[in-house]
C-alpha cells in the first residue's frame, strides 16, 4: 500500500508521499487500523493547503513563515544523554525514538498503571488504545499540521490509570530534537478512568542549538470524578518551529488542570481545546509564555460546554521583550442546553518593551442563558501605580520590575498544588531572564 | 534627633497647582495631624514627598536632617527614612507580603550583605501577631483581595518591620470599623517614640482620639492655614470646616 | 422624525402581500404609496449607475468615481469568511437601486407635500414634534423632501444640506474629504454605496461654531425590494461642536430590503462630534452600514448607537485617531429579537500619542435573537500613551437566545494599555419575583430590568430618544416571558 503520489511538493515540502512510506515501514508492528488512520490522515494532510493570511483561525499570524521545506522527515536517532530539571524521565523520546525508561513504581505496576509507548500499548492494549488514540476532532485551525502529525506520529508515551487508583508522583515524559532540520511528532495520551488522580508532565527540549521541527499532541482524557494535573513544558532551540496540538476531554465531575509553559522556538503554535461533555466537568487552563527576540507564540484555545453544570477557567498570561510577539485567540462556546455553565477566559499580556506586539481576540458564543460567562484580557507595561508603591518601600526600580514581572507569573504558578513542579517552573522562567 | 522641614512647597498635577505653599518642620517624636476638607491637597502633599512620579514639585525644599531629598528616587527617599502609608495600597499580584518585605530589607542592606532568614521571619511573625494579622498572610500577594481592614494593617506591619525616621500617614483611618481602627492606632502608638515622626493625614477626628497628636494643622487650598494643639482638632469637629473656609476667604479678602 | 410606539410593528402576521393605493390601514405598517418621479429599476449595471447620475446631473468626476466603484463592488467577495452566511440570501438583482420623487427640499412647513404630511401623521408624531421639525432633514427614500435648516443654524454659518445639494454648491469642500474617512474599497458594501448613493446629509460646521441644538435627520425606506443608501459627510472644523441625530423606522415588507449607507465624520483640530442613531429596521432588513471618523488633534468623535429590528443589521462605527489626544468614544446597544442578528461593534484605530478611546456595548436577545459584539482596537508602533478601555454586556432573555463577542485587539510597545472585558448573563429571578411580589406583571418586571441593564447608557441619548427606546424595549419584551 502506498501514499498518494499526486499530491504537488509544494503542499508536501519535506514530508512527500516518499517519506511516509518510510514512516509506515518503520512501524510494521502497528495495527491495520493504526496504519490507515495514518494513510487517511496523510491524504488529508497532502490534499490541505497551507494557511493563508486571510484565515480567520490564523489572524495575526505569521502565515509567511510557515515552510514545511528544509527538514528531515525520519531523522536517525544518536544516543545522547539528556536532564530535565523535572527528575528523571520514565519515558525519554529523541528523534522519534525511545531512548530512556525507567519504570513506574511496582506497586502502581500491580495496581495497573500503565506508562508505556504508543507503539507497545497497540499489542498490550489494543481496545483503549484504539478508543483514544487519534480519535480528537481538531477545530482550531492547523487541520494540515494535525493531519501531519496523524500521520507520523510513531513514537509517544501511553499512561493509564485504572479505576480509583492515585499516583502521587508526576510521570515524567521528555520529548527531544537533536541534528538540523529533524521534525519530530511527539505524542501523550493520557487516560484515566473513574476517579483516578495523576499528574504527568511532558518537558519538549531541543539537544542542540539547530533548528527542529516539532509537530505533537497530547491527548488528555479524564473519566467520571478523576482529577488530572497536565504539564508541558516548551523548550525547543530558538531557531525550531513547534506546533503542538492539545485536546482535553473531561467527563462528569472529573477535574483537569492544565498548565503550559511556552519557552523554546522561533515561531510556536499552541491550540488547546477543552471539551466539557457532562455535568461536573471542569477544566482550569493556564498558560505562561516568555517571548523574547524575535519569538512568536501562537496560542488558540477553545472551551467547549457540551453538558449543563460544567465550568473552565482559561488564564493565559504572556510576558514580551524585545521584539517579540504573540497571539492569544480564545473562544468559549457554550451549547445550546449547556444551562448553569460558569466559564472563564483571561488573556494578560505584559509588555516589557516597546517593539514587542500583542494581539488578543478573546471571543465568546453562548447559546444558553442562565450561565455565568466572563473573558478579559489586558495589555499594558508593569503598572507604574505598583512600581511606586514597591519603590515607596525603599526598593529599587529594577528590583521592582524584577519582582513585579515574577510577581506576574506567580499568580499562575500558585494554581499548582505540587512545590516541587512550581519551583522547577518558576526556574525555567527565570533562566530566561537571565540570558 | 532627625528633622524633616518642608519649606514652602508648591506641587502641580499636571498643569493644576494642589499644593501652594506649604511649610512644616516635624522632629522625631512628634506626632503631627493635619487636617482639612477634601480637595485640599492632604494626599498630593504625601505622595510628592514620597517621588510619585505624577507629582510635580515646582517650588520648595524638603529636607532630611538639613539634605534635600527632592533629586532623590521615590525608593532612595524611602531609604533615607520616609515611609508613606498610603491611603489607597496598590494590589501587587504574585509578590507575596513575605517577599516583598524581604526585597525592601534587603534593599537597605550594603552591597553583597544578605538577610538573616531566620531572624527576619522570627520578626515578622511577631510584628504579624501584635497587629492581629493571620501568619498565613506572609503567602498571600500583597493587599490581593484584602479587605480595606486588611490593607491598612498591612501597611502598618510594613511600617514597624520598615522602622522608617518619618511616617506619611494618608487618610489611615478611612475604611476601618472601629475594632480595626483601634489595632492599626495601637499599632503605631506602639512605634511612637523618640526615633520616628508622624505625619497624619486625616479628614476626621475621630483618629485623633486614638493617636493622640502633638500639633495640629488646618490645611485648606493648598497651605496651613491655622496651627494648634489637639484642641484645635476639637474645635473643628464642633465647628465643621465650613468655619476655616470662611475665615480663610475673609484672610485672603483683606 | 421619529416613529411613537404605538405604531411600530407589532405583529408579522399583518404584513400585507400586496399594497393597495393610499396608507395601509393594518397596524404598525407605515408603508403607503408614492409617486416616484424617477426609478432607476431593479438590478445592478453601469446603465443603473449612469442613469442615477444623470437624474442628479452629477459632475464626470462623479461619475467616474461611482463607475469604479461599482467595479469594486463586483470584484470584492462578500465577507463571509468571518461574518454570517446570511449575506448571501441577498439577491443583489432584486434591489430598486434609486428611486426619487424629484421634489426639490423643501423650506417651510406649508411646503411639505400634504401626503407627506400624512405619513408624519401615521408614524403618530405629535403636533408639537412635527413644529420640532422644523430643525429637521427629513429624508423620504432617496432625496431629501424636507430640509429646513433653524436660523440661528445657517447664521452661524453652518451648512447643512442633503448630500446631492452639498456636492453641487460646496464641491471643494465636499470633495477634499469625501471618500477620505471610507475608502471606496473599504468593504463590499461602502462600495455599493459608492456607486449608488444618493441623499443623507452634508454637514459643515465652522471653526469655533458650537451647534447647540442637535441636527437631525429621519430616514426610513418606503418601497419594497428598495435599497437606501444614504451618504453623510460631517466635517466640524477646528474647535466646532455638532450632535446629529437620526431615527429610522420602516414598514415592514414583504420580500428583503437593503440599506447601506456610508457615514463620515472629520474633526478637526479640536473639534467635537456626537452622532446619535436609533434604529428600529423592519425585520426583513439587511441593515449593512460603514461609519467612522476622523479625530484630529485634541478632537473628540462620540458614536451613539442604537440598534433594534432588522434581519441582520452589520454596523462597527468606527474612530481613526489620527492627532495628538484625540479621544474616540462608541456606545452600542443592540436588541435581537427573533429571526434577527444584530452584528455590532466598533473599532478604534490609534495613530498618534496620548489617544484615548473608549468602547461600551450592551445587547440583549430575546427568543431565538443573536447579538453579536464584533470590535477592532489597534495600537501600533511606537505610540506612548495610548490608551483604550472597552466592555461588552449580554443579557439573554429567553433559554436559547444566541450572543457572541469577538474582540480583536493589537497593541504594539510598552507605553499603552488596554482593557477588555465581557460578560452575559440573564435577569436576576430574584429580582423579577421581587416586582411581581409589588404586583408588576413578569412582562413588566421584564423590562424594567432590561431597561435597568441599558439604563447607563441610554442616559447619554437625549431625552425624547431615551424615552422612546424605553417605549420601544416595552414593546420588544412583550410577550418574550411565559
Amino acid at each position: 500500500m502506498s501514499a498518494p503520489t499526486s499530491a504537488p511538493r509544494s503542499l508536501t515540502g519535506s514530508f512527500p508521499a516518499e517519506a511516509f512510506a518510510q514512516h509506515l515501514t518503520s512501524l510494521a508492528g502497528a495495527p491495520a487500523w493504526w496504519l490507515d488512520r495514518q494513510r487517511a490522515a496523510y491524504e488529508t494532510y497532502a490534499g490541505l493547503p497551507m494557511p493563508r493570511r486571510t484565515d480567520e483561525s490564523w489572524r495575526f499570524s505569521n502565515v509567511v513563515g510557515l515552510s514545511l521545506d528544509g527538514f528531515t522527515a525520519n531523522p536517525a536517532a544518536s544516543p545522547t544523554a539528556l536532564t530535565s530539571p523535572f527528575g528523571t524521565p520514565h519515558l525519554a523520546f529523541l528523534n522519534n525514538t525511545v531512548v530512556n525508561r525507567n519504570a513506574v513504581p511496582a506497586e502502581l505496576v500491580r495496581q495497573g498503571v500503565v506508562v508505556t509507548t504508543l507503539v507497545e500499548a497497540a499489542a498490550q492494549h489494543p481496545e483503549l488504545l484504539r478508543a483514544h488514540f487519534m480519535a480528537q476532532p481538531q477545530k482550531l485551525g492547523s487541520g494540515k499540521f494535525a493531519a501531519l502529525h496523524s500521520a507520523f506520529v510513531g513514537a509517544g508515551a501511553f499512561v493509564y490509570v485504572p479505576r480509583g487508583v492515585e499516583v502521587k508522583e508526576p510521570i515524567l515524559i521528555t520529548h527531544a530534537a537533536a541534528g538540523a532540520g529533524s521534525a519530530v511528532f511527539p505524542h501523550t495520551l493520557v487516560v484515566l478512568e473513574e476517579n483516578a488522580r495523576a499528574t504527568v508532565v511532558d518537558h519538549f527540549v531541543s539537544a542542540d542549538d539547530a533548528a527542529h521541527f516539532a509537530c505533537g499532541a497530547n491527548d488528555l482524557y479524564a473519566g467520571h470524578g478523576s482529577q488530572l494535573t497536565y504539564i508541558g513544558a516548551q523548550d525547543w532551540s530558538r531557531t525550531s518551529r513547534s506546533f503542538q496540538f492539545n485536546s482535553t476531554v473531561v467527563r462528569r465531575d472529573a477535574r483537569v488542570q492544565s498548565l503550559n509553559l511556552h519557552l523554546g522556538g522561533r515561531q510556536a503554535r499552541h491550540e488547546s481545546l477543552s471539551q466539557l461533555q457532562a455535568p461536573g466537568a471542569f477544566s482550569e487552563m493556564l498558560a505562561l509564555t516568555v517571548a523574547d527576540d524575535t519569538q512568536e507564540f501562537d496560542q488558540r484555545t477553545l472551551q467547549i460546554h457540551q453538558a449543563p453544570n460544567t465550568k473552565s477557567d482559561l488564564l493565559y498570561k504572556n510576558a514580551l521583550r524585545d521584539q517579540s510577539k504573540t497571539i492569544f485567540s480564545g473562544l468559549i462556546v457554550v451549547d445550546p442546553d449547556a444551562q448553569k455553565t460558569d466559564a472563564y477566559q483571561s488573556n494578560r499580556n505584559l509588555m516589557l518593551s516597546d517593539d514587542a506586539e500583542a494581539s488578543s481576540l478573546p471571543g465568546l458564543e453562548i447559546q444558553a442563558n442562565d450561565v455565568r460567562c466572563t473573558h478579559g484580557a489586558t495589555t499594558s507595561r508593569i503598572d507604574p501605580e505598583q512600581e511606586f508603591y514597591l519603590q515607596a518601600r525603599g526598593i529599587s526600580k529594577a528590583a521592582a520590575d524584577e519582582l513585579l514581572t515574577f510577581g506576574f507569573f506567580e499568580e499562575v504558578l500558585n494554581r499548582l498544588e505540587s512545590d516541587p513542579l512550581h519551583d522547577v517552573l518558576r526556574t525555567l522562567i527565570q533562566s530566561q531572564f537571565k540570558k | 534627633m532627625s528633622s524633616l522641614e518642608i519649606k514652602n512647597l508648591h506641587v502641580s498635577i499636571g498643569e493644576k497647582e494642589i499644593v501652594k505653599g506649604f511649610t512644616l518642620t516635624i522632629n522625631s517624636g512628634e506626632v503631627h495631624a493635619i487636617m482639612g476638607p477634601n480637595g485640599t491637597g492632604k494626599s498630593t502633599l504625601s505622595k510628592a514627598i514620597a517621588g510619585h512620579p505624577d507629582y510635580k514639585i515646582t517650588q520648595g525644599e524638603v529636607l532630611v536632617d538639613g539634605k534635600s531629598i527632592l533629586e532623590l528616587e521615590a525608593d532612595e527617599r524611602a531609604r533615607a527614612g520616609i515611609f508613606l502609608a498610603f491611603q489607597y495600597p496598590s494590589e501587587i499580584t504574585g509578590v507575596s507580603i513575605a517577599n516583598f518585605l524581604r526585597a525592601a530589607l534587603q534593599a537597605r542592606l550594603a552591597e553583597g550583605e544578605e538577610l538573616d532568614a531566620s531572624a527576619y521571619y522570627k520578626r515578622l511573625y511577631d510584628k504579624m501577631d501584635r497587629l492581629k494579622i493571620d501568619r498565613k498572610f506572609t503567602s498571600r500577594a500583597v493587599n490581593e483581595g484584602f479587605s480595606g481592614g486588611e490593607k491598612k494593617r498591612c501597611e502598618i506591619l510594613q511600617m514597624a518591620m520598615l522602622e522608617p525616621k518619618f511616617a506619611l500617614m494618608d487618610e489611615t483611618d478611612s475604611g476601618l470599623d472601629i475594632d480595626a481602627l483601634r489595632i492599626v492606632a495601637e499599632g503605631v502608638n506602639a512605634m511612637r517614640g523618640p526615633n520616628l515622626g508622624v505625619l497624619l493625614i486625616t479628614h476626621y477626628q475621630r483618629l485623633l482620639d486614638y493617636i493622640v497628636p502633638d500639633h495640629v494643622h488646618v490645611m485648606y487650598d493648598g497651605q496651613i492655614v491655622k496651627s494648634g494643639d489637639k484642641s484645635l482638632a476639637l474645635e473643628l469637629e464642633a465647628k465643621g470646616y465650613d468655619w476655616v473656609k470662611k475665615e480663610f476667604a475673609t484672610a485672603s479678602a483683606r | 422624525m421619529k416613529p411613537s410606539p404605538d405604531t411600530l410593528p407589532a405583529d408579522e402576521a399583518t404584513a400585507v402581500e400586496n399594497p393597495v393605493s393610499g396608507i395601509d390601514q393594518s397596524s404598525g405598517n407605515f408603508r403607503y404609496e408614492m409617486d416616484y418621479a424617477f426609478d432607476a429599476g431593479t438590478g445592478l449595471t453601469e446603465n443603473t449607475v449612469r442613469y442615477i447620475s444623470e437624474v442628479k446631473k452629477e459632475a464626470s468626476w462623479l461619475l467616474d468615481f461611482r463607475l469604479n466603484a461599482l467595479k469594486t463592488f463586483h470584484s470584492k467577495p462578500l465577507p463571509t469568511h468571518w461574518a454570517t452566511k446570511d449575506l448571501e440570501n441577498i439577491n443583489f438583482d432584486k434591489i430598486r437601486y434609486y428611486l426619487s420623487q424629484g421634489l426639490k427640499p423643501k423650506r417651510t412647513w406649508e411646503e411639505v407635500p400634504d401626503d407627506i404630511k400624512k405619513t408624519f401623521e401615521r408614524l403618530g408624531i405629535p403636533e408639537q414634534e412635527r413644529k420640532f421639525l422644523a430643525g429637521v432633514e427629513a429624508q423620504f427614500d432617496s432625496e431629501a423632501a424636507y430640509s429646513n435648516i433653524k436660523e440661528i443654524v445657517s447664521k452661524q454659518g453652518v451648512i447643512f444640506v442633503n448630500s446631492t445639494e452639498g456636492l453641487r454648491e460646496h464641491p471643494e469642500l465636499f470633495r477634499k474629504f469625501f471618500g477620505k474617512v471610507i475608502p471606496t474599497g473599504d468593504n463590499k458594501f461602502s462600495a455599493l454605496n459608492s456607486a449608488v448613493f444618493s441623499g443623507g446629509s452634508f454637514i459643515y460646521v465652522p471653526p469655533g461654531v458650537k451647534v447647540a441644538q442637535p441636527l437631525q435627520a429621519y430616514f426610513r425606506i418606503n418601497a419594497e425590494n428598495f435599497g437606501q443608501f444614504e451618504r453623510t459627510l460631517i466635517i466640524a472644523d477646528e474647535g466646532s461642536e455638532v450632535t446629529y441625530m437620526e431615527g429610522c423606522t420602516a414598514p415592514k415588507f414583504s420580500t428583503s430590503t437593503l440599506h447601506s449607507a456610508v457615514v463620515e465624520l472629520v474633526a478637526l483640530k479640536g473639534a467635537k462630534i456626537q452622532y446619535i442613531t436609533v434604529q428600529n429596521w423592519s425585520s426583513n432588513v439587511f441593515n449593512l452600514v460603514t461609519k467612522r471618523g476622523v479625530a484630529h488633534e485634541m478632537a473628540e468623535i462620540k458614536w451613539i448607537d442604537c440598534n433594534i429590528g432588522s434581519r441582520l443589521t452589520m454596523k462597527y462605527p468606527g474612530v481613526v485617531l489620527k492627532g495628538r489626544k484625540a479621544r474616540g468614544e462608541v456606545i452600542s446597544i443592540a436588541l435581537a429579537n427573533d429571526g434577527q442578528h444584530q452584528d455590532t461593534g466598533a473599532k478604534m484605530i490609534h495613530q498618534a500619542d496620548e489617544t484615548t478611546s473608549n468602547i461600551v456595548a450592551k445587547s440583549i436577545s430575546v427568543g431565538q435573537g443573536r447579538s453579536t459584539y464584533r470590535g477592532q482596537v489597534h495600537i501600533p508602533k511606537h505610540l506612548k500613551g495610548c490608551k483604550n478601555n472597552t466592555e461588552c454586556d449580554a443579557l439573554l432573555i429567553n433559554t436559547n437566545s444566541r450572543t457572541d463577542t469577538y474582540p480583536a485587539i493589537t497593541v504594539k510597545g510598552d507605553r499603552n494599555a488596554v482593557q477588555h472585558e465581557a460578560s452575559v448573563s440573564k435577569v436576576n429571578e430574584e429580582m423579577i419575583f421581587y416586582m411581581q411580589q409589588r404586583g408588576l406583571t413578569e412582562g413588566q418586571a421584564m423590562s424594567l430590568a432590561v431597561n435597568g441593564f441599558i439604563n447607563d447608557l441610554a442616559r447619554q441619548f437625549p431625552m425624547e430618544y431615551s424615552v422612546e427606546l424605553k417605549r420601544l424595549i416595552d414593546l420588544e419584551m412583550e410577550g418574550s416571558v411565559g
